[in-house]
This record gives structure tokens, C-alpha cells and sequence, in this order.
């Protein structure tokens, strides 16, 4: 350990003698086995007549039964293709490119095609722009809503295409004739055909405007990247060449500004030559950007903006506030860092406020950042709040003919959504594109059912220069037709949009290139000419003072996205619903966070119960003329005192029973922040909480290491990263001389997995490809509560501080001010941790040895394996974890409605991989190493007669992780990345000591605390 | 051939509730095996072909060891063997004459008694044809279907003409149905000698001096131009002609026995040994305890009846779940005779992704269309004109999914297509993954390994137990060559350093881990 610091993963383990904690150390299952649940309730067992004699009669006839029955097989059909596509092979999988951009997520994608149905995304590498975060890996499986629409409505009821086309049509007609305004209302699409269509529609039908509206809004950045640049476009960022980064409230590494820059960001954070990046986050809620900086400086969303302005003045204007307070000293001590650092610095903000941008890119402009790109802008944001305003108001002033929405729900999503749609009632044509019924189907004429983007063609130039390609993978399923295909029709064309696209990218776009090579790739870069960028002078002085206006109150209210439901456009997608949250590691809800000294405050509490599962206390909130009622409370460690978050996307209205949850926020998404009030009210909430779930070996230290970037640097290895020491003969030995079992042969193939916790962001993205490619089952918020989750990967997220009471009189900060009195609790601003576990498929298993029934066993490649059908279920193996990773099937979980999720549904079980079999009740499971995957890499290289290449080994977890940080591979091949890895100072395994041998190993986070 | 099946499967039906899904008991198949037995020797006689030539080939290679065909040597004389036994009992004898013997046939126990109990040689690779050449060359005469060859050949020019239309007219023409082009048989009592031989060698050149014959048959088959052959001799086209004159002549008597599969059955017989054995055994325990006053003997022989009742019981319940001999009746009366033995169609040529997959794909309806668009009726040997008819009404029913018109010899515009629904006879489980291009592909098995003589099955069974005892004695027992693929490379190497190894078998190599097929 390279620090004395104390790692916690809950609050609850802080306190003395917890007995919960104790219990939950000593007991993998914390929860009795739920007999009540297969046997029917307790009463009705108590007042049941049956004796022993009946139930013996029962047992006798019902195995009679069941060995006769067993006599005859089902008989099971085979159903060829009567014209098979040539280029299926029944049983090998496809891989097509294609684009998702659905307004909040735009990124290259590879579909994995079996049989034609889509059953995985993973990353396109071979694009710049390839990074997937844990929405777009989960959406194949929102492609198998039961909730879509199934075909287009008018007035609540199914009609047909043609009927529909026939009287939107005359409608359309009628408004050109009256001159009527015809708006179009939709996210960014960021397609050059559809706004090529768009413009196309305007000029047959007159008075069109097309009205861009994010829900997650950068209309600020956007506002200001125009006055600036002239161009309304989202800068770049390349925070691989960053040596600086001070981030003012900007979540960079989650969905801020469109996210897709955790890739460049890990690239940094790495120690090279003794050198890194150093981060530093100004921020109110723990961000994952926040968890992942060196320094993090809570402070309310108000003293961001003065923090920004401060930071300007300093760097910009040169001037240094004089103001004796540690947050001044820490900007002052910023400013030097990013001076000094000058070009390989960069300044960002996420607060919401044209003014704000402004000064943030004056900054970067001022130090000549080479972070920044403002030439090659990215145009996954486009939305205008101004316009927006301004068409609500020319509905309710009943000036708007007809609005047509195409991916977006502003019903749902803006903060005057009530408005909105009582002035939808205005127009004379409300017309709703949207894949299921939602707020605004609900308040609409007419819903026309859209395919989802695997069922559609597309276009989207994410980056400038660099065109995207959308191409079904599926036939479509329902009776659905794309936007675009309706516009054409609406134009009398009978074009269809593949042509339309064809036709304009060979007009337009590819310069004479191949469109099946383009359509292969999924992308297509061109040139572009390094324009000059007209910088405009502007006036900066005034944007500070109006910044410096805004007043902060004494509880400021902020939203926020999650990494699993963003803007909730995915609500339905039990994947996402059941990811645990990254910093919370809560699932299943929405909550207002909330910091330990507002809690104590306001009388709020979180009680952790018996068998482990979290409660907590609920409020009334009332900010922005609005009240939600019973929100529960969540106390987070290293939330701004002062300060409360809640997350956006919940509470959405038609969605299944199971995930309607939650509270909509997106009435307080207005401005930079809302002032707040909230009332303590009566009741107690039930999180789904995993935070301490799963602790290992009940061990509190020693689990997880970091070390600092002067001690990497400065220090032997040992000191910081020390093999674990053994006793033998009063000698300190090393592990080898100790070890009782004998070792395996290092013949062929060995398989490592290695994690980098420097790199790793905690995104969670690994959890959701581990879901999709092991057919790991959903099981719903109770079952999580009581520990019975079934991911085979968690991230665990751990707390530590080396601030103690006693430290902080010391240095004298203790009671020195709000700030830094918080400092004193070392839950109120804990550094963090993140760490991916998985079964670490040790070399010497300790669930092996306990097996009765040898169901669990050693793999010569390294692998632990399970053979379901083997197992009987005594869960001896998962007793006997030290990591706890077995996850047992409680329940039957397919095909059961008690489990009403995608597996209980024919179309949501489209999305199983047919090379993993779906685990019955009864039997333990866990991560297989993704053995499906490098069975099949191999049975490739033997069918062709080569070696496997480097690289070519992947699982799930280490293809979809967006920075790299997993690694896999042949360990026994010494020219492999893995086996460099292993041998690399960063490396240890988890829990070395106990001898395991695990086959996964980590590479230790280093943190650069350097001060200036 | 299919038809014996059918009566088969008339059996079964009968016999057992109709759900498709027939456990074969050993009774039951014992039955059958009786009855089809007996149908076959009240069938088969008739006719044999036989090639003396090719016959006298084999009999060198497997006979010639013990027999001689005029002196008695290890095994008796075999000139004219043919008089003395039936043609069935022959079969049977050489394909398996313990399993004969077992049967309790008199005969085979007689000759085996005769010549000093030296069990001869059982023969199962020998095909029915292969045998039949045999007892040919022992009797030293050519048998019908060779004569009946022969008289078509009579005519030499016919036999030349026939391969001559086989070469080059097949794709387009037949003799009695419409293809690409018309039917040909009888075309010289149309057309003049002159006019074939113009239109043959450059149907092109006849059609623009303006033969109106030539036009009018151009138009009629949709302007779709003949290929010219100018390379054909005029004594090639009088061969073609003269061949078209003949046509084939139909060997319709000229059955082959089906002596088949069922001959091989009596397999099960040593269970029913055993079975009789037990049967003794209770007896002799019931008269023990009903005439002994040994008390110790009793002790002893309930002992040992408790423990060989437990065993047979443990040896049933075994068997649960064992689908071996599954043979459920399909949607299309599919012979694997005829497309895989009779015209020798390679399993992967239909199975196509077994090279490539982990299944080995039930083929698509396109791909029997392959053959099937010019193959309307079935023209193999037969026994009987309903058997012809019946074997046609299944070529409909591809016709009838696809959508293909016969008259029009086109798709049917339009025609909402009816995937065949095939009744799976191979199924793993669940938790099994298997996969066909790695034993195929990889190890380079063949399918027959697994799948039993799948040429031989007019009806597909399930040949082989797929326990998983059966996989891993085949991955415990077989080498891996380690030559000849890189990928094996590395690991060879390794191995030859440490162990000095050559050989490793599946099993070392790892496929005896459970993670290795159940994930």
C-alpha cells in the first residue's frame, strides 16, 4: 500500500461495529432461500390439510409421473429457409457497420448478425469515431421492445399508411394553400439527406422551419461557439495531448457535450516517461469525470461560475484575486498549473450558460490550447433552446399550422412541458414520428411508427469530414416506415430513401469512392480543407459580468444523466434499468442527492437494513415553480454541501409496469441551476443498492492499490506496488516457496485478463457487453435489493480518504470554514476508486476444491469453468469465493412472469446469443471468460492453419471497453500485449495473498496530486 | 429401397400412437426385423445383377483366403453357391454370419459346425452390389441386368449417341419432358435427318436463311438461342439421332433386392440372450427356494438376484433419454439411397455449412432446386409403377414450397412459399455446444463416422448413441495430427520439448474439459 488511506465502499462501513457489515463479510448469501416464493405464502403452507402421508403419496406419484414422462421426447422441428440468402451460413455470425444517432448517442457501430437478427453492438475500431458507452451497446435490445409501435395511428386508433398519407397530405395541402406555418420539431439528426429532404419539403410546401431541440441541451456552447467561431458546431477535444485538464462542472467522460472522449482522456493517464495528465474537476454532484479526477473540488453549481470567472481573470486578464479562502488559493495555484502547462492545457465547463463557454473558450483560446479543435467541429448537438422558447410561444399564440416531431418527446423532456402540449392543441396538424407511444404520441393527431436504426437507412456526418453510414440488419418488424421515407412519399416521390442517399453521397460526397466500400466500412472520411477559423472579437468583459451576477442560493438544484438511461429515451430497456449506477451503485431509480452535512440539516437519513439492502428517507422538492412529491433521498459522498442532483430520464409515462420509475427532472432543466427547498416527508424508500453487496473475503484493506505519480516515479516498486510477503522458517519468502499446490503446465494457450485502473472510468459499458454476449438475465429491483443480482461483472466503486479528525486539526483546517470542514468526515469528499470484478479464474480455485459434484472445474487454458448441467446447487463454490462472483439462479428467469423482462417475451428473447445456453433455476453461474468467443477464435485459426494473431482473443468486456483499459489475451505467448502487461510494475493480482493465482490481474491506478 | 420403408413405417403406425415420435423397443424391432425378414425372401429372388468382372476382383481381395470356387479349403467350394443358397441368406451370411447364426438359422449353424466352428470373416463394408458381383463370379454368368444392358447396347451407334446426349444435350433436353428445350425422344419422325443436322451444328445460320420450322421452334421456347455444334461429326448426330430414336430402356423389372439395412438388425439378439439368461437364472432361484432347505443358498441367490435386478434397472434407466434408432417419419419421403448411394451426391454438397458451421444446415428449398428443376420424376430402379408414382408426388411437394410451376418451368409469381417443417433427428441439448466445421473441417471426419451409413438410409435414423460417453471415447482415443496445420505449431514444439511427445490425443489437448462443450 502506498498510503494509509482507508477504502469503503458504503457509508454504513465507516460506523464502528456495524453488525450489518459483519454479516454481510461472513455471509455470500445474506437472504434465506425463498421458500415462500416456490411454495406459495406462509398461510396458506399453515392452514394447508395436506400430512405427511399426502405429501409422500404426492412425491411417489409425481416422480411415477415424471420418469414416464421422460420416456418420450419432444418432437422438435427443423425449419429451413426455403430461399436462403446467399450470404447466410446458418450458424456463423455476420458483423455489419452501421451508425446509431439517436439524438443523444451518435457512434460507428458493428452489428453481430445471427441468422439475421441482431443480437450484439460492439465498437467499430476501425472509425474515429467508435467509442461505445453502455446506451448504445444496450440499444439491440430496445430494437426488441414489446412496447414499440406496431404500426401508425391517427387519433388513438391503427389505420394504414395509405389512409394515413391520404389526410396528412390533404392537411399539409390545406396549410400551403392558407400559408400556414409547418414546423418541424426534432433532435439532431446530424444527417446531411434528412436536412437535404428537409430543405427539399420547404420548398414544396412554403412556410417550413425546422426547429432543432436536444434534450440534454449544449445550446450554450453552441451559442457561443457562433459568436466566436460564426459556427454553430461543438468544439473537439483531443485530451490525449492534455498535460492540464481543469474541468468546471463538465461531466467530459459522460455525456457533456456528446461524450466519446473517454478514449483520448485514458491515453493520458498513464504514466510515460514519469509523465501524465493531471485533472482537476470543479463540481457539484460526484460525476464520473469527478471520480476520476486527481483533484476534485466540490463546490456548489453558483461557485462554479465565480470559480470559472476567477480562473479567467488569472489566466486571461492576469489579474489574482486576493481573496484569503482555500478555494481561491486552489484556483490561484489552477491558474499557474494551466499557465505553465500553457499550450497542453485546456479549460472546460459544463455550465449551461452562453456567457460561461464564452470564457472557457476564451481561456483555451488565450493559452493557444492544442486540446481544442474549433476547426474540425462535431455536430452531434444542434439543438436551439431560443427557438424552442420562442415556437412554444408562437403555438400558444396559435401562430404554427402543423408540427410534425421526429426523435424527440418535448412533452416529456421540456422543462415547459406542460405548456407545450396544451399549445399543441392549437395547431392544426400535430403529427408524432416515434418508435413507441410517449408523451407526445399521447398529445398528437397523428403517431407514425418509425423502425428502429436497425431497421433503417441513414446518413450522419458526426465530425466534420467524417460520414457515417446507417443500414438495417434486420427486416423490419413492424409496420413501421423511417421519417425520411415519409417525407418523400409527402413529396410525391417514390424514391426510396437508400436511393435518396445513394444518389446524394455519389453526388456529393464521395468523389468518384465506391459506395459498397463506403457502406462496408459504415464511414467515409474526406478532406477538409483547413478553413481558416474567423475568430470574432467579443466582448468578454460583458459576458463576466453577467456571469458574476447570477446568485448562488442555499440549496442549489442541478439534473444529471446516468450512464445506463441518459435522457431516458431507452426507459424501457431492462439492461439499463438494471445497470447499476457507477457512483451510486443504485439501480432501478432516480433520486435527489443529497450531501451528509444538508442531511443532518434537514433530519434526512439512509438506513442500511438487515440483510444489507439500502433505505432511505424522502422529500417534497419545489424549485422552478414546480413540487415533486416522495423523492427519495441518497446521501453521496462528496456531493457540495449545499448543493442536491437529480437524474434526468425517469418517470416517464407508457412505459412497462416494471419500468415506470422514478421522477421526472426534467422540469428543473432550465438555466444553470435551480434554488431549491425541500421538506423532509413521511415514508421510507427501497433502493436497489449494490454498494455492499458482494464484500470480499471481509477484508478491508489490501484489496484494491493506487500510488501517486512522484512516488511511481520516485520510489522502488516495492514500496508502492509490494508482492505479497510470506513467513517460511522465520525467513520472508515470496509467494512460490509457500505455495501447497503444484503448478500447471504453462503448455499452449493461457488466457490473462488485465485491468487498468488507471484508465478504467468506471462507464460501465463492459457490464452491458458482458449482458448482451452472455445472455445474462434481468432480475428485477427486488432481486437486486437482496443481493441476488446476476451480472457477471460489477464494477466496484470504492471511497478512500486519508483525512482524518486527528489529520485535519493538524494541519489546522479542522473547522476552518465550510469547505474545508467538510474535509473532516472522510465520507464528504472521498477520492474514488472504480474496480471491474469478474471471476478471476484463479489457478488454484478455492470453489473447485469444494464442488461435490466436480461441476466446477480448471480449464489447461486457464480458465475456471462451470458446467451448468452438472451443477446440483449446494453453492458451496460461491461460499468458498473470495472475490464473489457466483451468482446463483435463485429462479427460473425465462419464460416466467414474475420476470417480466425480455427473456419472458418472443421477440425480447430475439436478442439471446444462440451459442450461450440461457442457466435454469438451481444452478451457479459466472464469468466464463467469454469462452464461447475464443473457442470460436480458435476453431478460425485451426480451419485456416495459422497461428492466432496477437489481439485477435477477445471477451465481451475487453472489446467493449471504450479506453482499452481491459486487456486480453495469451499469456504464454510472450509477445502479447497481455503478457507485457503481467510482467509491467503496475501489475497485482486481487487478494494475492491468499495464494489464488487468478488468471486476472490489475494494473494499479496512479494519481498525479502533483501541486504547482 | 423407399418403398420397403413404407411398409415399414404402415407397421409402426399401426403398431404404435401415431405422434411421429417412435421408441423402438427391442421387441418391437425384433418383430419387424421377423416380418420384413420374411417379406424380403418372398421378394427378392427375382433377379440379381451382377458384374462377374468386378465380382472376381473382390472375390481375390476378401474370399480368396478361405475359399476356393472348385476345392474345399478353410471355408467351402463356391462355384455355383447361388444353387444351393438363396440369394438373401447370402447376403446375410456374408455381411454377418455370427448375427446369422445368432438367429438360430439352421443352416448358417450347420455349415459352421461343418467346417470346425471357424467363424468366417463377417463382410458389413460390402455393398449389396458388391455382393452381388461376388455370387456372379461364382456362378461364372452374366445375370439379367448386365443382358439387359447388353441389348441396349446392341446397337452401338445407340450406346454412343446416349453418352454423346449425356455430354452435351442433358442441361437443356430431355427425352420425354420439356426442359430448356423440347423433348427429344422420337424428334427424327418430325424432323428430316437434313434438317437436325443443319439445325444441330448452327441453329443460328438455319434460322436467318429462313427456315420457318426453325424460327417457329425459336419462338416457341422464348427466343433463348441453342448453343451451335459445329464440332459434332455427321456419324455423331446420326448417333444422337438413333439414340433419341431408342430412348432408354426402363429397367423396371430389373430390381435390386433390398436385402438392406435390416438385415444388419439382429444386433440387439445378444441383449436377448442375456435377457433368456435372466429368465433361466429366476427360474432356477424360484425352484431354490421353493425345493432347497439351504438356508445359506437362499441367502446367496437373493443377494444375487437383488443386485442383478438393480443392475438391470440401472441399465434401463440408463437408456432414458437415449434416442438411438430414432427414425420419425418425415414431411417429404427423403431417401438418402438414392440422392447419397445411387447417385453418389457428396453429403456437403446439400449439408454445405457443415464445412463452415456449427450445424450442418438442413438444406433450403433453392438448394434441391439445384437438380430438381430438370429432375421431375423419379427414374431409378423400381419395383413396382406405384412406387414411381409414389416417389414423384414427393418431388411435388418441393415444388409445392417453392412455388415452381412444371408446365411453365418457372417460379410462380407471387407464390407465398411454405417452408418445409423436418422433423429433427439429431438434438443435443441445450447446454451442448457441438460444432459440425471443427469435426468436419478440422479433424477431417467423415459424416458416416457419426452418422452411420447415411448412403444406405432410405429414411434417416439416428445412428449413433450421442451420449457423452461417446463423445469423449472418440476425443480420448483419437490423435490430434499435429502436422500439416500451423496452428498446431507452438503447441508441438512445447510438447516435443518437454515430454517428447509426437502424438497427444483430443483429450490432451484439452477436449476433455467440461468448459470445452458446455457454455
Amino acid at each position: 500500500m502506498a498510503s494509509n488511506k482507508k477504502y469503503w465502499k458504503s457509508v454504513e462501513e465507516l460506523k464502528e461495529n456495524s453488525s450489518i457489515v459483519e454479516k454481510l463479510k461472513q455471509k455470500e448469501f445474506v437472504e434465506e432461500i425463498p421458500t415462500d416464493k416456490f411454495l406459495g405464502d406462509k398461510d396458506t403452507l399453515d392452514s394447508s390439510s395436506t400430512s405427511r402421508r399426502d405429501f409422500l403419496k404426492y412425491v411417489g406419484f409425481s416422480t411415477a409421473v415424471a420418469s414416464l414422462a421422460a420416456c418420450e421426447g419432444p418432437v422438435t422441428k427443423s425449419i429451413p429457409y426455403v430461399i436462403k440468402p446467399d450470404d447466410i451460413t446458418t450458424g456463423v455470425a455476420e458483423y455489419f457497420a452501421t451508425t446509431i444517432a439517436n439524438g443523444i448517442d451518435f457512434a460507428n457501430v458493428l452489428v453481430k448478425v445471427r441468422e439475421g437478427r441482431p443480437i450484439k453492438i460492439e465498437p467499430n475500431k476501425e472509425s474515429i469515431n467508435g467509442s461505445t458507452n453502455a446506451r448504445v451497446l444496450a440499444s439491440v435490445l430496445s430494437l426488441y421492445d414489446n412496447n414499440r409501435l406496431k404500426g401508425p395511428k391517427a387519433k388513438g386508433e391503427t389505420i394504414s399508411w395509405n389512409k394515413f398519407d391520404t389526410e396528412v397530405v390533404a392537411k399539409l395541402n390545406e396549410l400551403k394553400k392558407n400559408g400556414e406555418k409547418i414546423v418541424f420539431l426534432t433532435g439532431t439528426c446530424a444527417s446531411p439527406s434528412t436536412s437535404s429532404l428537409v430543405n427539399k419539403f420547404s420548398e414544396q410546401y412554403g412556410n417550413v422551419e425546422h426547429v432543432v431541440y436536444d434534450a440534454i441541451s449544449e445550446s450554450a456552447v453552441l451559442d457561443a461557439m457562433k459568436e466566436m467561431y460564426g459556427k454553430r458546431a461543438l468544439p473537439d477535444y483531443d485530451f490525449a495531448k492534455a498535460e492540464v485538464i481543469v474541468s468546471v462542472g463538465a461531466d467530459f467522460l459522460g455525456d457533456w457535450q456528446g461524450g466519446g472522449f473517454s478514449a483520448g482522456y485514458a491515453k493520458g493517464r498513464v504514466p510515460k516517461n514519469g509523465k501524465m495528465s493531471q485533472h482537476i474537476q470543479f463540481e457539484s454532484n460526484m460525476s464520473l469525470t469527478g471520480a476520476n479526477a486527481d483533484k476534485r473540488v466540490m463546490i456548489k453549481p453558483s461557485q462554479q461560475v465565480n470559480a470559472l470567472i476567477k480562473l479567467y481573470q488569472a489566466i486571461v486578464s492576469g489579474v489574482a484575486t486576493r481573496e484569503m479562502s482555500p478555494l481561491n488559493t486552489a484556483i490561484q495555484d489552477i491558474a499557474k498549473q494551466i499557465k505553465a502547462a500553457g499550450g497542453n492545457a485546456v479549460v472546460v465547463t459544463g455550465i449551461q450558460d452562453k456567457n460561461a463557454q464564452l470564457l472557457a473558450l476564451q481561456i483555451n483560446k488565450a493559452i493557444q490550447s492544442k486540446v481544442i479543435d474549433v476547426a474540425n467541429t462535431r455536430n452531434i448537438r444542434h439543438g436551439d433552446d431560443a427557438k424552442v422558447a420562442q415556437l412554444v410561444a408562437d403555438m400558444e399564440a396559435g401562430k404554427i399550422g402543423a408540427i410534425i416531431t421526429h426523435n424527440t418527446n418535448p412533452s416529456y423532456t421540456l422543462p415547459n412541458a406542460k405548456e407545450f402540449t396544451e399549445a399543441l392543441k392549437k395547431t392544426k396538424l400535430s403529427l408524432s414520428f416515434a418508435m413507441s407511444e410517449n408523451e407526445t404520441t399521447n398529445a398528437s393527431q397523428y403517431v407514425a411508427a418509425i423502425p428502429h436504426y436497425l431497421e433503417s437507412w441513414n446518413d450522419v456526418l458526426i465530425k466534420n469530414g467524417h460520414y457515417s453510414l446507417t443500414q438495417p440488419t434486420i427486416n423490419k418488424l413492424f409496420d413501421t416506415r423511417q421519417f425520411q421515407e415519409s417525407l418523400l412519399k409527402w413529396l410525391g416521390s417514390n424514391e426510396t430513401y437508400y436511393d435518396y442517399i445513394k444518389g446524394l453521397w455519389n453526388n456529393n460526397i464521395l468523389g468518384g469512392k465506391s459506395w459498397n466500400q463506403a457502406l462496408h466500412d459504415g464511414t467515409f472520411s474526406v478532406k477538409v480543407s483547413n478553413e481558416e477559423i474567423i475568430s470574432t472579437s467579443v466582448d468578454i468583459n460583458a459576458a463576466g459580468s453577467a456571469l458574476s451576477k447570477i446568485k448562488g442560493s442555499d440549496l442549489e438544484l442541478t439534473v444529471y444523466t446516468k450512464a445506463g438511461i441518459g435522457d431516458g429515451q431507452q426507459a424501457n430497456n431492462p439492461w439499463l434499468q438494471e445497470l447499476p449506477d457507477p457512483i451510486t451503485r443504485t439501480s432501478w431509480d432516480n433520486y435527489l442527492l443529497v450531501s451528509r452535512i444538508d442531511a443532518e440539516r434537514l433530519g434526512l437519513e439512509n438506513r442500511t437494513v438487515d440483510n444489507g439492502a439500502l433505505n432511505g428517507d424522502m422529500v417534497n422538492i419545489t424549485a422552478n415553480g414546480v413540487t415533486i412529491e416522495n423523492v427519495p433521498v441518497y446521501i453521496q459522498p462528496g456531493q457540495a454541501p449545499g448543493s442536491v442532483a437529480l437524474a434526468l430520464g425517469y418517470g416517464q409515462k407508457g412505459l412497462q409496469e416494471e419500468m415506470s420509475i422514478g421522477f421526472n427532472a426534467f422540469p428543473f432543466a432550465n438555466g444553470i441551476f435551480q434554488n431549491a427547498s425541500i421538506e423532509k416527508v413521511s415514508g421510507e424508500h427501497e433502493f436497489a443498492c449494490v454498494q455492499l453487496q458482494h464484500t470480499m473475503m471481509g477484508r478491508e484493506g489490501d484489496i484494491t492499490k493506487e500510488t501517486t505519480l512522484a512516488d511511481f516515479v520516485s520510489k522502488p516498486k516495492d514500496e508502492w506496488n509490494s508482492p505479497p510477503k510470506f513467513s517460511l522458517d522465520h525467513q520472508e519468502v515470496t509467494q512460490d516457496k509457500v505455495d501447497l499446490w503444484e503448478k500447471f503446465d504453462d503448455l499452449g494457450t493461457r488466457f490473462n485478463l488485465s485491468i487498468d485502473l488507471a484508465t478504467c472510468t468506471g462507464c460501465a459499458a463492459c457490464v452491458i457487453a458482458c449482458h448482451a454476449e452472455n445472455n445474462v438475465p434481468v432480475v428485477g429491483k427486488h432481486e437486486i435489493r437482496v443481493s441476488r443480482d446476476m451480472h457477471w461483472m460489477r464494477i466496484d466503486r470504492y471511497y478512500s480518504s486519508d483525512m482524518t479528525v486527528e489529520k485535519g486539526k493538524e494541519e489546522g483546517i479542522f473547522g476552518s470554514g465550510d469547505f474545508f470542514e467538510a474535509q473532516t468526515h472522510p465520507s464528504d469528499a472521498p477520492e474514488v476508486l472504480f474496480q471491474p470484478v469478474m471471476c478471476q479464474h484463479c489457478n488454484h480455485a478455492p470453489c473447485e476444491t469444494v464442488c461435490p459434484v466436480a461441476a466446477t472445474s480448471h480449464g489447461l487454458q486457464g480458465q475456471n469453468q462451470m458446467a451448468y448441467n452438472r451443477c446440483v446447487g449446494t453453492r458451496y463454490c460461491a461460499n468458498n469465493c473470495p472475490y464473489r462472483v457466483r451468482r446463483f439462479n435463485w429462479f427460473k428467469y425465462f419464460d416466467n412472469n414474475d420476470f417480466d423482462f425480455n427473456m419472458n417475451n418472443d421477440l425480447g428473447k430475439m436478442v439471446l446469443n444462440p451459442d450461450v445456453v440461457v442457466r435454469s433455476r438451481g444452478v451457479m453461474e459466472k464469468c466464463s471468460m467469454c469462452i464461447q468467443m475464443t473457442q470460436l477464435t480458435i476453431l478460425n485459426a485451426k480451419k485456416e492453419g495459422r497461428p492466432v494473431a496477437d489481439g485477435e482473443f477477445q471477451t465481451a468486456c475487453s472489446n467493449a471497453c471504450p479506453t482499452n483499459a481491459i486487456v486480453f489475451g495469451d499469456v504464454n505467448d510472450q509477445t502479447s500485449k497481455v503478457a507485457q502487461l503481467e510482467k509491467g510494475d503496475r501489475s497485482f493480482k486481487l487478494l494475492d495473498f491468499i495464494g489464488t493465482k487468478p488468471n486476472v490481474f490489475y494494473q494499479l491506478k496512479v494519481k498525479n496530486t502533483k501541486e504547482a | 429401397m423407399y418403398f420397403n420403408r413404407l411398409l415399414y413405417i404402415k407397421f409402426r403406425i399401426n403398431l404404435s400412437n401415431s405422434n411421429g415420435f417412435v421408441m423402438q423397443s427391442s421387441t418391437f424391432k425384433k418383430l419387424i426385423t421377423g416380418l420384413t425378414f420374411l417379406f424380403l425372401i418372398s421378394f427378392s429372388l427375382s433377379a440379381q445383377q451382377g458384374n462377374p468382372e468386378n465380382g472376381k476382383k473382390l472375390f481375390n481381395a476378401n474370399c480368396a483366403a478361405c475359399h476356393k470356387l472348385d476345392k474345399k479349403f478353410v471355408g467351402p467350394p463356391l462355384e455355383r453357391i447361388s444353387e444351393k443358397r438363396d440369394n438373401a441368406w447370402l447376403h446375410a451370411w456374408i455381411k454377418d454370419n455370427a448375427a446369422l447364426r445368432a438367429s438360430g438359422d439352421k443352416d448358417a449353424i450347420d455349415i459352421f459346425n461343418e467346417y470346425n466352428k471357424i467363424p468366417m470373416t463377417p463382410y458389413p463394408q460390402l455393398s449389396e452390389q458388391d455382393i452381388n458381383d461376388i455370387i456372379a463370379y461364382t456362378d461364372d454368368k452374366p445375370t439379367e441386368a448386365l443382358a439387359a444392358a447388353t441389348s441396349q447396347a446392341s446397337d452401338p451407334k445407340v450406346a454412343i449417341g446416349k453418352k454423346l446426349f449425356q455430354t452435351h444435350c442433358v442441361a437443356c433436353h430431355k427425352l420425354d419432358k420439356k426442359l430448356i428445350g423440347p423433348p427429344l425422344q422420337g424428334v427424327s419422325e418430325k424432323r428430316s435427318k437434313e434438317w437436325l443436322h443443319s439445325w444441330i451444328k448452327d441453329n443460328a445460320a438455319l434460322r436467318a436463311s429462313g427456315d420457318q420450322d426453325a424460327i417457329d421452334i425459336f419462338n416457341e421456347y422464348n427466343g433463348i438461342p441453342m448453343t451451335p455444334y459445329p464440332q459434332l461429326s455427321e456419324d455423331d448426330i446420326d448417333a444422337i439421332i438413333a439414340y433419341t430414336t431408342v430412348g432408354d430402356i426402363k429397367p423396371v423389372e430389373a430390381a435390386t433386392t433390398v436385402a438392406a439395412i435390416e438385415v444388419a438388425i439382429p444386433k440387439s439378439s445378444n441383449k436377448w440372450i442375456s435377457y433368456a439368461l435372466a429368465l433361466v437364472i429366476l427360474i432356477l432361484a424360484v425352484w431354490i427356494f421353493v425345493q432347497s432347505n439351504n438356508g445359506f443358498l437362499k441367502i446367496v441367490v437373493t443377494i444375487f438376484i437383488l443386485l442383478l435386478g438393480t443392475y438391470i434397472l440401472f441399465d434401463s434407466l440408463m437408456d432414458i433419454g437415449i434416442d438411438q434408432g430414432y427414425q420419425p417419419i418425415q414431411p417429404i419421403a427423403f431417401s438418402h439411397t438414392i440422392h447419397a448411394g445411387d447417385n453418389k451426391i457428396d453429403c456437403e454438397y446439400c449439408h454445405s455449412s457443415a464445412r463452415n458451421s456449427k450445424t450442418s444446415g438442413i438444406p433450403s428449398v433453392n438448394v434441391c432446386m439445384n437438380c430438381h428443376k430438370s429432375i421431375t420424376e423419379y427414374n431409378g430402379p423400381v419395383k413396382s409403377e406405384s412406387e414411381k408414382a409414389f416417389y414423384d408426388t414427393e418431388i411435388q411437394k418441393i415444388y409445392d414450397a417453392i412455388g415452381w410451376d412444371t408446365e411453365k418451368l418457372a417460379y410462380k409469381e407471387n407464390y407465398e412459399q411454405i417452408p418445409i417443417q423436418w422433423t429433427r433427428i439429431h438434438n443435443l441439448p441445450d447446454f451442448v455446444y457441438y460444432n459440425h466445421s471443427q469435426h468436419v473441417n478440422v479433424a477431417g471426419l467423415e459424416c458416416q463416422e457419426c452418422h452411420g451409413p447415411v448412403e444406405e438410409m432410405d429414411e434417416v435414423y439416428q445412428y449413433s448413441p450421442l451420449t457423452m460417453n461417446w463423445c469423449l471415447d472418440c476425443h480420448m482415443d483419437t490423435e490430434v495430427d499435429l502436422k500439416g496445420n500451423e496452428y498446431y505449431a507452438k503447441i508441438h514444439d512445447e510438447l516435443a520439448k518437454k515430454y517428447g511427445l509426437e502424438k497427444v490425443t483430443i483429450a490432451g489437448l484439452g477436449g476433455k474439459e467440461c468448459g470445452k462443450c458446455h457454455y
